[in-house]
């Protein structure tokens, strides 16, 4: 029962999130707040080596530390812990406590539960360990030569992944081609660093057999039976609370290490333990490391400007471990060939292991990589053919008829209008007057430039992302599920449970929206809560900026199932047929008699409490629940020429931006910033807007600010916020952003995801401006962050070569 | 990131004060605002054995006009420093020196004399105390004594404060007429430290030539550095763009070996370290040749 446009009360409105007050009043409870009765202070030892054998560990003097209430080396852990649960198929082994060997700068070697975290931390000062150091390797370069140092002796290689997939006649394409633009482009590991780090509180009942645990994690549910074989319990005593986040990007997804650590010292010691990231340990060890890719990257383009193919080859430095397995580059093929029409597509993965903290997935999760390697090739088109950057993109635009649209990887694009959110942005953005005022610059010597991108924001995953990229997959899931429960009380307010947590934007404010819309209700008398995994229903968690469309899909649902007994008990009660009834403003009333009504709360009270005055086949209570599946996902070919339908709910974005840059010093300065995106139908204004502006912010840190940088030795050199960079408010402009609506045919109320788009567009927009500020000195922009340094050098060696051309 | 255990220490007077640091010896460490010092004490890179807390003699925050320049308690505050009229009026260089200091958080804890004692290469005041001429009272239980700025910084985090005393008052002298200056720095953020800093003073004669320039640089050297050569060299110059970029060609062939790590290489910042000086000079010099028209 979707509501068209015009008849809506609520969907779409511009209200203030309703998450904000108690965040700003500090009524919530973070996981670092949080305290329970004999609960213990974890403190871990980290390695100063990035590779290193460990021949003895002697905790008798930390042991000896009065308030120390025990000890664990990662041998003694892996007597009550397994291995950190892992998704790939190759067998490679994580434990939450190293065990014989190190693997990067910053693994935990030692865990102490002591009364207070200083004393905890006391007590790492007194533990001794006997190293035997081995030469690491830092780059995936070098770690794929012959005869170098092995990350993980029993694999081999460290080459832990190799394969090309190819979609479509790529051979018969660049044979055609009458050009075909070659880029080596390099992409800076980047890290989520959000304000809060990971932690957990575990309380093993050795009574029972049972723990508790309260933890940032944004998988709770799949927590349960993913962590089960590493904490040695069953899934069903596991009992996970959801706690609010503070900040995520994406980045806290299983936590298994430090739900790892806490739950074997709590296990040990029969007491809660916190173990709370302080920052060092959330940036030398967090598992939420970005790619960092070389591409050879080619796109064949006929004379007059039309992609016909793209041919990437992929270097991509994975670090010590391997949860997740390629995820980074399987995601990125939802959309890999953008919002154009190419045609076939090849993609060459190398996945190297190296001596780093690893890499797994935030916001953007590869696809912010894909958007900038074509969003380059795109630029580099248009200069090598002499053809405008906007005519290029308009002439390889897919068309609003062509949609549903099958990408040559066999991901479908559910709807889209790119040509329409490109005008919207050039009509906000003047590129005319920008053009002028660049032109008058240069001649002052000043350097303007103007960045565009076009790209796409796909949301609402498939687990089978996970796994397609490998003939023989470890798992091969594929649900994803989000479930509500709305319950109206015998007084007939309106409560809806969700049992993923709140990850750091505003699944909050949409629930209440959608309710409210569905039932005719204000959304303010809506009570929003969390339930623990104990009394869950199905559910995946935050992720692939699924939550809007998954939760919108699940209220709707639990909605029209509250309402059929709504309207069964209110047919009862006002003597009428339920199809002559309608739910308006929190009334039951018999259409076209406004005078005949029940309210909710009459309804509630008789639902509850009269079950002698109900009709007779109806128990007590009134809620509705309902487990909303992926809207539209399909299982890969087995020969992989077809990857299935994965990530269908597509949005796009264009960005257009103006920067001055500073050739003498390399700063770069913002002039003006329009982002028009189109993510479908909007919930709630205000909230996407801010979620368009965070990403942006987090997109301009990646372009210009954040690496996460090891020392030839290993040493992680951004391990604190006065090396990791991160963009401060003085960092970001202004930012004006736009709302194109193109409603997904698949959702409920054609939502689509948005929760990525920002940092997922912003890179190569900001590029394509700064590398259009130095166009008069033909610099060509090939990686990032893009710092001052870098253009300082840039500019100089440009017009060294100038100069010797000249002599 | 939790300290290690150390003993506390609030005293009302800076008589209290010096005779603890007398009592509890050489571990003992001064806390001012502390930007520097609690995160070392967190990361456990500096493990006192005690902390003197200086923060509740008010005798230590003062802002008093002396001789045509000004003398200032050590617990000033940044925020303070930034906003305050007299010094406003009587040594601009130190508000727009004092507003590169961190964030306004940061400056509403951080105090003068706490940046100075730290002595970080790379922070922006002291280099303003080098360029401004500035003397420092330094305070023991046997008695006082001062001393140049030029004299107190002696290396990275090193001065001439021995044990057992505090620095306690910065003495700035007052400027001539027809006198500018500018503080310019070039960081990766706003709030940073600096990749390299540069607080020029001009001071114009009669005739619109430069009677005397001051040039001190901070975040390229272990110590703040003063540009002889290029001082003597402005000195009787016309202020043009020729001169700036002399002065500026004169720092860049000083600077040895500037530091160097992943925010910029020696070279990176000896460059900028070129292109502040040319910038700040003219800026200086204009504002010279505006306070006289």
């Amino acid at each position: 029962m979707t509501t068209t446009v015009s008849e809506r009360a609520w969907i779409g409105k511009d209200l203030k999130r309703r998450e904000d007050p108690a965040l700003l009043m500090g009524t919530v409870t973070y996981i670092n707040d949080f305290k329970i009765a004999g609960m213990l202070h974890a403190a871990v030892l980290r390695s100063p080596y990035a590779h290193a054998r460990i021949r003895a560990i002697d905790t008798s003097a930390a042991r000896a530390l009065p308030g120390v209430q025990a000890v664990l080396t990662g041998k003694e852990a892996a007597e009550v812990i397994g291995p950190v649960p892992a998704f790939c198929a190759e067998p490679v082994v994580e434990h939450a406590i190293a065990v014989e060997k190190v693997r990067y700068a910053g693994e935990a070697v030692v865990a102490v539960a002591a009364e207070s975290r200083a004393l905890a931390e006391d007590a790492l000062d007194l533990v001794e360990i006997d190293w035997e150091p081995l030469p690491a390797v830092t780059d995936a370069l070098s770690a794929m030569q012959p005869g170098a140092p092995l990350v993980h002796e029993n694999l081999g290689t460290n080459v832990v992944y190799d394969h090309v997939f190819t979609f479509g006649d790529v051979d018969g394409d660049f044979a055609r081609a009458d050009h075909v633009i070659r880029r080596r482009l390099r992409w800076p590991r980047a890290t989520a660093a959000p304000l809060e780090p990971n932690g957990a509180v575990c309380a093993y009942d050795p009574a029972r057999d049972t723990m508790e645990i309260w933890s940032n994690t944004n998988m709770l549910n799949s927590a349960s039976w993913v962590m089960s074989s590493m904490l040695k319990i069953p899934p069903h005593k596991l009992n996970f609370y959801p706690m609010y986040t503070g900040g995520s990007f994406g980045s806290k997804h299983f936590l298994a290490k430090v739900i790892g650590i806490a739950g074997a010292l709590s296990k040990v010691t029969g007491r809660p333990v916190k173990f709370m990231e302080d920052r060092l340990d959330n940036l030398m060890a967090n598992d939420s490391q970005g790619p960092e890719r070389l591409y050879e990257a080619e796109l064949a383009v006929t004379k007059d400007g039309q992609f016909l193919s793209l041919r990437l080859r992929t270097i991509d430095d994975y670090g010590a471990y391997f949860i997740f397995a390629i995820t980074g580059n399987t995601n990125m093929m939802a959309q890999i060939t953008g919002p154009y029409t190419i045609r076939s597509v090849e993609t060459g993965i190398k996945a190297v292991l190296t001596n780093k903290n690893q890499q797994t997935v935030f916001r953007g999760a590869g696809s912010d990589v894909g958007n900038w390697v074509l969003e380059r090739l795109v630029d580099a088109a248009a200069e090598q053919l002499g053809i405008d950057r906007v005519e290029i993109r308009r002439r390889n635009f897919i068309q609003p008829d062509q949609f549903p649209y099958k990408i040559p990887t066999g991901n479908v694009y559910d709807s889209g209008n790119y040509p329409g959110v490109l005008d919207l942005a050039l009509g906000h953005f003047d590129l005319d007057a920008w053009r002028q005022q660049q032109a008058q610059a240069r001649q002052e010597g000043r350097y303007l430039g103007i960045g565009l991108a076009t790209a796409q924001q796909r949301s609402t995953y498939s687990s089978t992302e996970f796994w397609f990229h490998n003939p023989a997959p470890a798992t091969g899931l594929n649900s994803t599920p989000e479930s509500v429960r709305i319950s109206v009380g015998p007084t007939g307010g309106v409560t809806v449970t969700m049992f993923s947590p709140f990850w750091g934007n505003s699944p909050e404010t949409v629930v209440a929206q959608v309710v409210a819309e569905e039932l005719g209700i204000d959304p303010r008398d809506v009570n929003v809560t969390y339930d623990s995994t104990a009394h869950a229903l199905p559910s995946a968690g935050p992720g692939g900026s699924r939550m809007t469309v998954m939760l919108a899909g699940a209220v709707h649902g639990a909605a029209a199932r509250l309402k059929e007994k709504i309207f069964k008990i209110a047919a009862h009660m006002l003597e009428a047929s339920v199809s002559d009834l309608e739910l308006v403003g929190g009334q039951v009333r018999v259409k076209g008699v406004p005078s005949s009504s029940v309210s909710l709360a009459d309804i509630g009270m008789r639902a509850y409490w009269f079950k002698l005055d109900l009709p007779p086949e109806l128990e007590s209570g009134l809620e509705g629940t309902f487990t909303y599946d992926h809207p539209y996902t399909t299982k890969p070919h087995d020969d992989r020429k077809d990857l299935g339908v994965f990530y269908p709910i597509m949005g796009h974005a264009a960005h257009l931006v103006a920067v001055e840059v500073d050739i003498e010093t390399g700063a770069v300065r913002f002039k003006k910033y329009v982002a028009v995106h189109d993510v479908g139908t909007v919930l709630n204004p205000r909230s996407l807007q801010g979620q368009i502006r965070g990403g942006i912010a987090q997109g301009i840190g990646l372009a210009l600010l954040e690496e996460v940088r090891y020392g030839p030795d290993g040493q992680n050199l951004t391990s604190t916020f006065v090396d990791y960079l991160l963009p401060s408010a003085s960092d970001v402009p202004a930012i004006e952003v736009y709302h194109h609506e193109t409603p997904s045919p698949f959702t409920a109320y054609g939502v689509k995801g948005g929760g990525e788009g920002g940092r997922m567009v912003a890179p190569p927009a900001v590029t394509s401006a700064i590398e259009d500020a130095l166009r008069p000195f033909g610099i060509s922009i090939d990686e990032m962050p893009i710092t001052p340094e870098k253009i300082v050098r840039w500019v100089k060696e440009a017009q060294s070569r100038h100069q010797r051309q000249t002599n | 990131m939790k300290s290690a255990r150390f003993r506390y220490f609030a005293p009302h007077t800076i008589a209290e004060a010096v005779q603890l640091l007398d009592e509890q010896g050489d571990e003992a460490r001064l806390l001012a605002g502390g930007q520097s010092l609690l995160p070392l004490l967190n990361l456990r890179l500096a493990r006192p054995s005690a902390l003197i807390d200086l923060n509740e003699i008010q005798a230590l925050a003062f802002i008093h006009p002396r001789n045509g320049g000004l003398v200032l308690g050590a617990l000033t505050r940044d925020a303070t420093l930034e906003r305050d009229p007299l010094v406003a009026a009587r040594q601009p260089l130190l508000v727009e020196a004092a507003h590169y200091v961190g964030h306004p958080a940061i400056r509403h804890r951080s105090t003068l004399g706490g940046s100075l004692a730290h002595a970080d290469p790379a922070a922006e005041l002291p280099a303003v105390m080098l360029a401004l001429d500035a003397a420092f009272t330094l305070q023991s239980s046997t008695g006082s004594r001062t001393i140049a700025a030029a004299a107190f910084f002696k290396g990275p985090f090193q001065t001439a404060l021995q044990h057992g005393e505090i620095l306690t008052e910065v003495h700035l002298p007052g400027l001539p007429p027809r006198s500018g200056s500018a503080f310019l720095e070039f960081a990766r953020r706003e709030g940073d430290y600096a990749l390299a800093g540069v607080a020029a003073v001009i001071c114009l004669a009669e005739d619109g030539t430069i009677a005397q320039a001051r040039l001190t640089l901070c975040s390229v050297a272990p110590t703040p550095l003063q540009a002889t050569t290029a001082e003597a060299l402005l000195r009787g110059r016309h202020p043009d763009d020729a001169a700036w970029q002399a002065a500026a060609e004169a720092v860049v062939n000083e600077l040895k070996e500037p530091p160097a790590d992943i925010h910029g290489s020696a070279d990176y910042r000896r460059h900028l370290a070129g292109v502040l000086t040319r910038r700040a000079l003219a800026l200086a010099a204009q504002r010279a040749e505006r306070s006289h028209s």
